[in-house]
């Protein structure tokens, strides 16, 4: 009682109010479009309200007027730091519609893309996360640099370098060109290397711990309710992860340890990225000495006609858990589809995360659950 | 304060140790190059512009058919010989999404992908590109390095 009647009489000594504040959409550290509104007691913030559709571009509407080869560009747009596992995650549903195989070079192949591109997903993330904590340009454009080595890769076997439309339903778009094997070698080397810098530059600087430790604390029940899935699920202690769980094409063939993180706090979430770098390297490695022989290609002119009924499949993307529902009436176009994009979760946790913290935690959380807009909006 | 010394001191260690990686990296080769003097070569499979070798062309129209954004037109008429001979082929380059699909899919390897990337203009029209004319990317400036 008396508590309250000191906190009234502070009031009419210095009039305090709370204040409306819109980050976004145009703010270099909401990775994307993305409008955050922000109840603010000071720098305290009291609440914040994701404001998402800035980017939205009716991919499932679109889906419905597309034969299902002519999609696959279109998953490439989703989550467009990672394309390949998108194209990966629509082409194995596609194939699970149409119950067709794929050749075992194919699927080695596949997966050796899949996980480079996740290495390349995630150097933006911990360099885009270093970024948002004020670490200005260094440790973003050292992300850059190694990431641009992997482009180089892709830019080889595919022709593009950032929407690569490479995985096909029933393969891929083209094999790899000779004396490639060698080129992604001498990359697991090198990026071996970069990997130690990291570590030196970042993991343990004392600014960064200062700064992400103990921030955003994402408690288990939490995780799960809010269904986070990924790296930010991982950190959060709990071991889920689809290439181990269920694992698919041959994810089940090469050994490898799921990276977990103590507290789901924003240090951990950087921390699980950069050890699944290490954890993919691995993969790589291993998928490219025992790549078998073979023709991976498929045509792409055929027009498929999957029989009537529906079909979900899940993929771990470098976000979280990629599911495709397609429900087929029979014709060469789906009746329907829906994207689960991973990114929509983690940021609906964040109004959790950020309550009762400063506002510049608000960055650095955000830059922790690494989100794409591509994809929540879709 | 003792909290405050032993914060500065651990900072400036670690400030350090962050300095001695980027110091390496100074003295490490450089990766970028200086672009409009010094271009890269693209790579065998590059996707650059939309291009067309008409004398292969044999009019089936997969490629119409299979872009997923609808930006190649073609109209052929018969001959006499009972051959089917491209009329008019144009291309859309403000929808193209440069997916590649096209070339995937053509039968003859008439339609292919050229080495061009850069591909600004201030007007709109010189986007919509008439393939059959063989004159048509005189005037974007040639990727190839010289
Ligand atoms: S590259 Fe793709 S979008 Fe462009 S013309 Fe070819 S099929 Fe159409
Ligand atoms: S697919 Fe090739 S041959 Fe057929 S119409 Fe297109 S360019 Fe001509």
């Amino acid at each position: 009682m008396e508590d309250s009647l000191s906190a009234q009489s502070m009031k009419k000594d210095i009039y305090t109010e709370e204040f409306l504040i819109n980050m976004g959409p145009q703010h270099p550290s909401t990775h994307g479009v993305l409008s955050l509104e922000c109840r603010l007691d000071g720098e305290i913030v009291m609440d914040c309200t994701p404001h998402l559709g800035y980017l939205h571009r009716s991919m499932e509407k679109i889906a419905e007027n597309r034969t299902y080869t002519q999609f696959i560009p279109f998953t490439d747009r989703l989550d467009y730091v990672a394309s390949i596992n998108n194209n990966l995650g629509y082409c194995m549903t596609v194939e699970k519609l149409l119950k067709m195989e794929v050749p075992e070079r194919a699927q080695y192949i596949r997966v050796i893309m899949a996980e480079l591109n996740r290495i390349a997903s995630h150097l933006i993330g911990i360099g885009a996360f270093a970024q948002d904590l004020g670490a200005f340009a260094t440790p973003l454009f050292y992300g850059f640099r190694d990431r641009e080595k992997i482009l180089e890769i892709f830019d080889e076997i595919c022709g593009n370098r950032l929407t690569y439309n490479y995985i096909r339903i029933g393969g891929v778009q083209s094999d790899f060109p000779e004396g490639l094997d060698k080129k992604i070698n001498e990359f697991i080397k090198y990026m071996k290397l970069k990997i130690d810098d990291y570590d030196q530059l970042l993991t343990n600087n004392a600014i960064l711990l200062a700064r992400s430790k103990n921030i955003g604390c994402l408690s288990k029940e939490v995780a799960i309710n809010y269904s986070i899935t990924g790296p930010n699920l991982r950190a959060s202690g709990i071991r889920r992860d689809i290439r181990k769980d269920a694992p698919y094409l041959v994810y089940d063939r090469f050994e490898f340890d799921v990276p977990l993180g103590a507290n789901g706090d924003a240090w951990d979430r950087y921390k699980v990225r950069v050890e699944e770098i290490r954890q993919s390297l691995r993969i790589v490695e291993q998928a490219i000495h025992a790549l078998p022989p073979g023709n991976p290609t498929s045509k792409a002119n055929r027009i498929h006609k999957p029989q009537a009924g529906e079909v979900y499949v899940r993929t771990e993307n470098p976000r979280g858990e990629l599911g495709f529902y397609i429900v087929s009436d029979g014709s060469a176009t789906p009746y329907r589809l829906k994207i689960r994009g991973p990114s929509f979760s983690n940021l609906a946790v964040l109004p959790e995360l950020v309550k009762g913290l400063k506002i510049a935690d608000i960055i650095c959380i955000l830059g922790s659950l690494d989100i794409v807009l591509g994809e929540i909006d879709r | 304060m003792i909290n405050l010394i032993k914060n500065f001191i651990t900072g400036s260690i670690s400030l350090l140790k962050g300095l001695l990686v980027t110091l390496k990296n100074i003295f490490a080769p450089t990766t970028t190059i200086q672009y409009p003097t010094q271009k890269l070569k693209m790579t065998e499979r590059y996707r650059g512009l939309v291009d067309l070798r008409r004398d292969k062309c044999i009019s089936c129209l997969q490629c119409v058919k299979i872009c997923p954004t609808a930006c190649l037109a073609l109209t052929s008429k018969l001959t006499e010989e009972k051959k089917k001979a491209l009329e008019s082929f144009t291309y859309n380059m403000e929808l193209c999404c440069f997916c590649g699909l096209c070339q995937q899919v053509c039968p003859t390897s008439a339609i292919y992908m050229n080495k061009i990337y850069e591909v600004t203009t201030y007007d709109r029209k010189k986007l919509y590109i008439n393939l059959l004319d063989p004159e048509k990317y005189v005037a974007w400036t040639s990727a190839v390095p010289k």
